[in-house]
């Protein structure tokens, strides 16, 4: 007898949802450990775990068969309903495939595929095989069985075969007895399947609870929708020689042997349109970026970035990326041309070709220090480029690729949704059958911060049940559940474009948004297939900046662009150094704010250091202080030897950026470039499932074996983990200091407009519009209320002096169009009663409630209050020809029984309708009415001495409670004069838990404590005075 | 007319706790699981209020009691109060889910004036373990506002009433959201600088509705309310936020329910005979026992020490969560026992579920069983002898989907002594059962034994052999 080999071609994995419970590299490998001679992944009309089971089987002789099984929804006349799974025998029948896939998919809602009889003969599927299952003898007669049969035969001639498993259940007999008769009736051949559901028979527990759980309901009520038993997984070879007639399984390798297709082939070709006829892209590509350097460089190109333009130019032609560099150029053309800003980041974005082109404003000439330029060949990875967009106009762009490329060539890539703590513990325990009610407390007890946290004991402690066995299964399940997929969602603005129908390239389906598509695969499974896709990300900062610039154009009265901001400007590098940052990108933040002051930015490449130290790696890795005391010259910086000097250099020998990281593990721990390029994925992919660990002990003994000292190498470690998930490279870095600088530089010189695109583009930032607007007045800038006969819809700066003008849109639930017809039909006079207001603007009752609420029409109304007793009692719509204007009475209505507004009514309407106000800030009406009498101010604790106990008190605007900062949380309470910084400690906060976390209105009595410029107040005792201003809707960010 | 409202402000709250003598925090959450809308003394004292969310409130209080708020449960439990208050008021008006109105105009003679009918009120609370707040108005209306916010006095003057009406905030007047937003717009902030807006600008400016509610308050315009007919049958029902496991602990919430029913029973000069127990199970089927008592009773203590020599026969098959008590049968004090007035026009259904009580009675409930399948793959538990039901399920299942099995199968499988003759059918593996800890691994087959029985045999995962059933 020959070596005995099997071929397995039925195999769900976890990407059939609900049914699969093994992941495609479980499959993968363990089919690998059997030693099959091949493997199809045969997900139920999906693709999806295709590229995954890949990745694991390429230095595998196993070989991956790429297919897909289907139900149909209805029968062929006089026939069952037929099953059967179609498997690619080459690229064309894996186009054939997906073509199919995708119009099941697209027709149906997200999630869900329909197919019917017809499609099959309007399909063309030459060139994939047909494996039927046929259905038990109670399912259907066997008249329909053989009418299927027949009619699956016309469509496969010789490419069917009859699929039979052994899964040892009740009538399998009776099933293998029919098959035979089929085969023989049809004279097609039969091939042994598995009918695989898991790569382990261990799974079998966890495959039930996905039963009941896609039958909704509980494994004890679940019965028959379970599996008889837990035969389905990948048995091994003697197991299956004992169940199967050995022609069975050599037909298997039969059909593996016709499928060539190989995944790792494909290759989708960038759109030919963008080159002009005649020309080829190399040419074509030189040429822009020829244009583009004369028009940067007017003066001439200086010689280093002539040759690395020519360095890149001649890499990208030898890695045939033109049409990828000459897509994104397009993309980003059409941006300029709709006057959209527009910036490039990542690796390849960061080259000076991408500069030529118009790609990022990171010049190459000025900021020689950059890292890592460029695509590496070695690592023969796609390049990858990032372009922002205006958040607001996003969608433009976007419409625009769809029009372009039209639907059938372009689609968003996948984003994978997998089970989470929180879903994995109520869908397991839904199928244990616990209360859902004892459940949802168990999670909103478990704190997930605390690492130490032992979920078998809380399930027992909360009775949940009180068998630890079920304690032990509950926590075993939960675990293995943890990151299985759920269902594929749209990826925030990975596209992929193609030449040829996209569809053929991999299944299209729908997305949750109406006229979205997307394709199955998510971006990991791009970069391991090692196909392209275009990043179009949204960025509120650009929408505000392109605003600022156009203000200050129509103040300059001259265009006033980006590129038209003076560099290194020291005003604004010293406004920065004092932690003036609100409203200011990236380093906004309270983290940031504390970080300025110390790290003293002096030059754009401090900027891109700030923007990275603040993140987890450089703080898990305790990178920041010594980086901290080498920038300031109080610790020598040294360098162990040349090659790490040369990776370290420009952080002064402390590691911060995730590229230097990955060198780092290659010059100072011996990583080969493969090693380094699975650590990089292995980063990437540490927040989702990674694991780290297998890198430890190679990278420290590594660093040892060097002479390192053991302490760098296990903060090095520590640092890498820390970059888990929040990788933050120099390349993204240097295209947001871009931004930080541009942002500070407005926020410096032009406050006015700086804070009014501010507030134009809201929401976005770390800052409510109360507070961006608070820190305007600080900066000088003159705020006027909205007002129904001076604003616009945005809020716009008026008058020599240019005040900042709130526009109608600060009020909540007043909508742009009627803002336009307001300001459209206004007389030249203004509005000049509320009738007139209702008339000429065509308010609705609504509308005409907000704005009184608002207090917008001081012309014609004493106060808010009267204003909206002149709205009261109008409701019936207007006649259609309505009494002559003279008739009109402008008389004011007003009501004697109504009171005027306080102050503190006036406040609190305000905050109701806005969500700030212009008047005095509600701390300042509480400090004059005696409320807060040992209370010292914002602005007083700046000049108060240090180590002194103090009293504060303000409103709750932020609450955090940073993973990089053990058990303290941070509070921002907000007075009339500033922020307060109050840092509470995880022991003062659990004795007060009830203040720290209700109140809205806090008293904190603390010891004032001082950093340099930095003030905080360490938090003791703390009161809650909410009952003060109880009706003041004030958002806090709390955490959660 | 005059009014008194009760205002239960945490009915369900106190409903469980009285049925429990645990004392520990308690709150009740809205339907989602999301926000606590009642929270115990203890619960408040931990820092625990209403409105909040239910997370915020177990990261306050970990060790906090849940109960989910329920409607139907709310409605059930008022309408128990309203059974009481019926034997004093005859004009009674529920307002759920919290609420119960009752016209005492006319009851001040009979007992005495106000004072008086308030008294008996608050003892009869006081008995019942619950808190209400009372009010008295001079329209029903207001007799609810001065419930619900607890401004309620022992005074049926007319003036007096307006004027706390006249100091309550918009809020409190419950007027609905829109319009308690429009009058806070124009500056108002209490009733009573409501009822001095002129009428007519009332009813153009703000809507015809809200100048009707404030003369509904008021009294100057019609409120007619449709009163309450007390049900036919008596029902009450405890809940227990933690499962109560031992049949014991079920008497102390029974003698509450019991004594109710004696006074219920007394007040419609009734006696009954039957008495229908149902127990609430977290996983299983509801228990349902029916108390026969020898003749017509209606002493608590006789239903009581027959439930407990129940209890003692046969102990609980899992534990409750709650409990109902319900009497539909009521006997004249007088007539004598058992005779219907029409003689033999009992139904079908009536004769059998008269044969089956006989037989229970004769045999002991657990003699009775019926007889289903069940879905499970396990051949001991596709099959389920349950007690018994009046109304038997329809089989769903047909005959060829079922799986082939012995007619006879063993009570426990028994070792197999010898080796088979010959073996017909198998392996059948059947696999399942982790779940709840019996777990089955197995291989049958069909074999036949050398004196000729065909057998239905397996292995199990120590390889032993084993005898599960006889084919005929």
């Amino acid at each position: 007898m020959s070596e005995p080999s099997y071929a397995e071609l039925f195999c769900f994995s976890n990407f059939t949802f609900l049914t699969g419970a093994s992941h495609p590299h479980e499959l993968a490998q363990r089919a690998a450990e059997l030693g099959y001679t091949a493997l199809a992944i045969t997900d139920a009309c999906s693709v999806a775990g295709i590229p995954r089971a890949w990745a694991a089987l390429k230095e595998s002789p196993v070989k991956l068969i790429t297919g897909s099984w289907f139900e149909l929804d209805d029968a062929p006349p006089d026939a069952c309903t037929p099953r059967f799974i179609l498997l690619a025998r080459t690229r064309k029948g894996y186009g054939q495939l997906c073509q199919l896939i995708t119009t099941a998919r697209r027709r149906a809602e997200k999630g869900q595929y329909q197919l019917f009889h017809d499609d099959m003969g309007t399909h063309v599927l030459d060139d994939c095989l047909c494996l039927w299952l046929p259905p038990s003898p109670a399912e259907a007669n066997a008249d329909q069985i053989l009418a299927c049969g027949e009619w699956l035969l016309l469509l496969f001639e010789h490419r069917l075969w009859i699929a039979a498993a052994r899964t040892l259940e009740a009538g399998e007999e009776q099933q293998l007895a029919r098959a035979r008769w089929l085969s023989e009736h049809l004279r097609c051949p039969i091939t042994a399947i598995g009918e695989v559901h898991m790569h382990r028979r261990e799974r079998q527990p966890l495959q039930d609870v996905l039963a009941a759980l896609r039958n909704h309901t509980s494994l004890e009520n679940a019965g028959h929708c379970l599996f008889q038993n837990g035969e389905r997984y990948l048995r091994p070879l003697p197991v299956l020689q004992r169940l199967f007639p050995e022609p069975w399984l050599e037909e298997s390798l039969r059909i593996a042997q016709q499928c060539t297709f190989e995944p790792g082939s494909l290759r989708y070709e960038y759109p030919p349109d963008l080159v002009p006829k005649g020309e080829t892209p190399a040419a074509y590509l030189k040429r822009l970026t020829r244009e583009g350097e004369q028009q940067r460089y007017p003066a001439g190109t200086p010689m280093t970035v002539q040759a690395l333009i020519r360095k890149e130019l001649g890499l990208i032609s030898e890695m045939k990326y033109e049409h990828y560099f000459l897509t994104i150029h397009d993309i980003v053309a059409f941006a300029r041309s709709r006057g959209i800003l527009c910036q490039g980041r990542g690796s390849a974005a960061n080259s000076a070709v991408c500069y030529c082109l118009g790609i990022t404003e990171v010049n190459p000439a000025q900021v020689d220090l950059l890292f890592e330029r460029f695509i590496s060949k070695d690592r023969n990875e796609p390049p990858d480029i990032d372009v922002d967009f205006e958040h607001e106009r996003r969608e433009e762009v976007i419409q625009y690729i769809y029009r372009r490329y039209s639907r059938e060539r372009a689609a968003l890539a996948a984003t994978v949704i997998r089970y989470r703590p929180r879903s994995a513990i109520r869908d397991v325990g839904k199928a244990l059958g616990f209360d859902p009610a004892l459940v949802e407390q168990l999670l909103e007890g478990i704190d997930w911060r605390d690492k130490a946290t032992n979920w078998r004991q809380q399930i027992l402690d909360k009775r949940l049940t009180r068998n630890p066995k079920v304690a032990d299964q509950f926590f075993t399940l939960v675990n293995t559940l943890l990151g299985f997929p759920r269902h594929l969602s749209q990826h925030v603005g990975g596209f992929v474009i193609s030449s040829g129908p996209l569809a053929e390239l991999v299944p299209v389906e729908n997305a949750a948004m109406a006229d979205r598509t997307v394709i199955q695969w998510d971006k990991d499974d791009l970069e391991s297939l090692g196909l392209m896709k275009v990043d179009v990300l949204a960025l509120g900062m650009l929408t505000a900046i392109r605003k600022a610039l156009e203000l200050i154009s129509q103040q300059k009265d001259q265009p006033f662009r980006m590129q038209d901001i003076p560099q290194e400007d020291r005003a604004t590098y010293n406004m920065l150094q004092k932690g003036d940052s609100i409203g200011v990108f990236q380093v906004e933040s309270r983290a940031q704010i504390n970080m300025l002051p110390r790290l003293k930015p002096e030059t754009y490449y401090d900027l891109v250091i700030e923007v990275a130290i603040v993140r987890p790696g450089p703080i898990q890795g305790d990178m920041v202080h010594p980086y901290l005391r080498r920038k300031h010259g109080l610790e020598p910086v040294a360098y162990p030897n040349e090659a790490i000097r040369s990776v370290l250099e420009r952080t002064l020998g402390v590691p911060i950026f995730q590229e230097q990281v990955i060198k780092l593990a290659m010059v100072a721990a011996g990583f080969t470039a493969g090693e380094a390029d699975q650590l990089r994925r292995a980063m990437a992919a540490w927040k989702s499932h990674g694991d780290m660990t297998p890198f430890r002990e190679k990278l420290i003994n590594g660093m040892l074996a060097r002479g390192h000292d053991a302490d760098f190498a296990e903060r090095l470690y520590l640092q890498i983990c820390g970059f888990g998930g929040y990788g933050f490279p120099e390349s993204h870095a240097a295209s947001f200091a871009l931004l930080v600088y541009v942002s500070a530089w407005l926020k410096r010189h032009y406050p006015a407009a700086f804070y009014c695109a501010l507030l134009n583009s809201q929401p976005m930032g770390f800052y409510s519009p109360s507070q961006l607007l608070q820190d305007a007045k600080r900066h000088s800038v003159i705020a006027l209320p909205a007002d129904i006969n001076s604003s616009q819809w945005e809020h716009t700066l008026q008058g020599v002096d240019h005040q900042l003008r709130l526009g109608l849109r600060i009020i909540r639930g007043f909508s742009a169009s009627t803002a336009e017809r307001l300001c459209q039909n206004r007389p030249e006079t203004g509005y000049r009663s509320s009738a007139e207001l209702r008339r000429l603007a065509g308010l609705n009752q609504r509308e005409m409630e907000l704005l009184a609420g608002a207090n917008a029409m001081p012309a014609f109304a004493a106060n808010r209050h009267q204003a909206y007793w002149q709205l009261l009692g109008h409701e019936k719509p207007t006649e259609l020809f309505a009494a002559a204007e003279d008739d009109e009475n402008y008389e004011l209505e007003t009501c004697n029984q109504l009171p005027a507004p306080t102050e503190g009514q006036n406040v609190l309407a305000d905050y109701a309708s806005q969500g700030l106000t212009l008047q005095r800030h509600p701390l300042a009406l509480l400090r004059e009415q005696g409320h807060l009498q040992f209370c010292l101010s914002a602005e007083q604790l700046k000049t108060t001495k240090a180590g002194i106990p103090v009293q504060v008190a303000g409103l709750v605007t932020g609450r955090q409670r940073p993973g990089s900062a053990s058990g303290v949380t941070f509070v921002t309470l907000e007075d009339e004069t500033g922020n307060v910084n109050v840092v509470v400690w995880l022991e003062t906060a659990r004795r007060q838990r009830k203040p720290l976390l209700t109140a809205r209105l806090l008293h904190v009595k603390g010891i004032l404590e001082r950093e340099g410029e930095i003030v905080h107040v360490m938090a003791g005792k703390l009161s809650d005075l909410s009952h003060l201003i109880k009706t003041l809707p004030i958002n806090s960010r709390d955490f959660h | 007319m005059l009014w008194l409202y009760l205002h239960f402000p945490h009915l369900l709250l106190d409903h469980i706790r009285r049925s429990s003598e645990n004392t520990s925090a308690l709150v009740i959450v809205e339907g989602s699981g999301q926000k606590v809308i009642q929270a115990c003394p203890a619960a408040r004292d931990l820092g625990v209020d209403a409105n909040m969310r239910l997370k915020t409130a177990v990261s306050l209080a970990p060790e906090l009691g849940i109960a989910r708020a329920d409607q139907q449960q709310e409605t059930r439990i008022l309408e128990d109060q309203a059974r009481w208050l019926y034997r004093y008021a005859a004009h009674i008006v529920l307002v759920p889910p919290n609420g119960l109105l009752a016209e005492i105009g006319s009851l001040q003679r009979l007992y005495g004036g106000v004072p008086a009918v308030w008294q008996t009120v608050e003892d009869v609370l006081q008995k019942h373990q619950l808190t209400a707040w009372p009010g008295i108005g001079h329209t029903p209306l207001a007799a609810r506002l001065i419930a619900r916010n607890g401004k309620g006095t022992c005074t049926a003057d007319k003036s007096h009433c307006l004027q706390t009406l006249g100091k309550m905030s918009l809020l409190a007047a419950e007027f609905d959201e829109r319009t308690c937003t429009r009058l806070q717009r124009l500056g108002l902030s209490t009733l009573g600088e409501v009822f001095r807006l002129p009428p007519a600008d009332m009813a153009r400016r703000l809507s015809p509705e809200t100048l009707a509610y404030i003369q509904k308050i008021q009294g100057s315009r019609p409120d007619p309310q449709t009163p309450w007919q007390p049900p036919h049958y008596f029902q009450q029902q405890a809940d227990f936020v933690q499962d109560i496991e031992q049949s014991q602990g079920l008497l102390f919430p029974l003698q509450r329910i019991l004594s109710e029913l004696e006074k219920d029973l007394c007040w419609r000069q009734q006696d009954t005979d039957c008495l229908l127990l149902v127990l609430q199970h977290r996983h299983a089927e509801p228990t349902r026992l029916r108390i026969r008592t020898s003749g017509p009773e209606h002493r608590a203590e006789a239903f009581l020490s027959l439930i407990s020599l129940r209890f003692d026969q046969q102990p609980l098959q899992a534990p409750v969560v709650s409990l109902r008590l319900t009497v539909k049968r009521f006997l004249g004090r007088e007539a004598p026992g058992g005779q219907d007035l029409l003689g033999e026009s009992q139904d079908l259904n009536e004769a059998w579920h008269t044969l089956i009580s006989r037989l229970q009675a004769r045999l002991g409930e657990n003699a009775l069983k019926q007889l289903a399948p069940q879905a499970d793959h396990r051949p001991e538990r596709a099959w389920i002898a349950s007690g018994v039901r009046r109304t038997s399920r329809a089989m769903k299942t047909t005959a060829n989907q079922l799986p082939q099995r012995p007619l006879w199968l063993l009570r426990g499988p028994q070792p197999l002594t010898e080796i088979p003759q010959a073996w017909f059918t198998g392996p059948e593996r059947i696999s399942g059962g982790w779940w709840d800890g019996q777990r089955v691994h197995r291989d049958y087959y069909i074999a036949q034994l050398n004196n000729g029985q065909l057998a239905w045999v397996f292995r199990d995962v120590q390889e032993g052999w084993f005898v599960h059933g006889w084919f005929g």
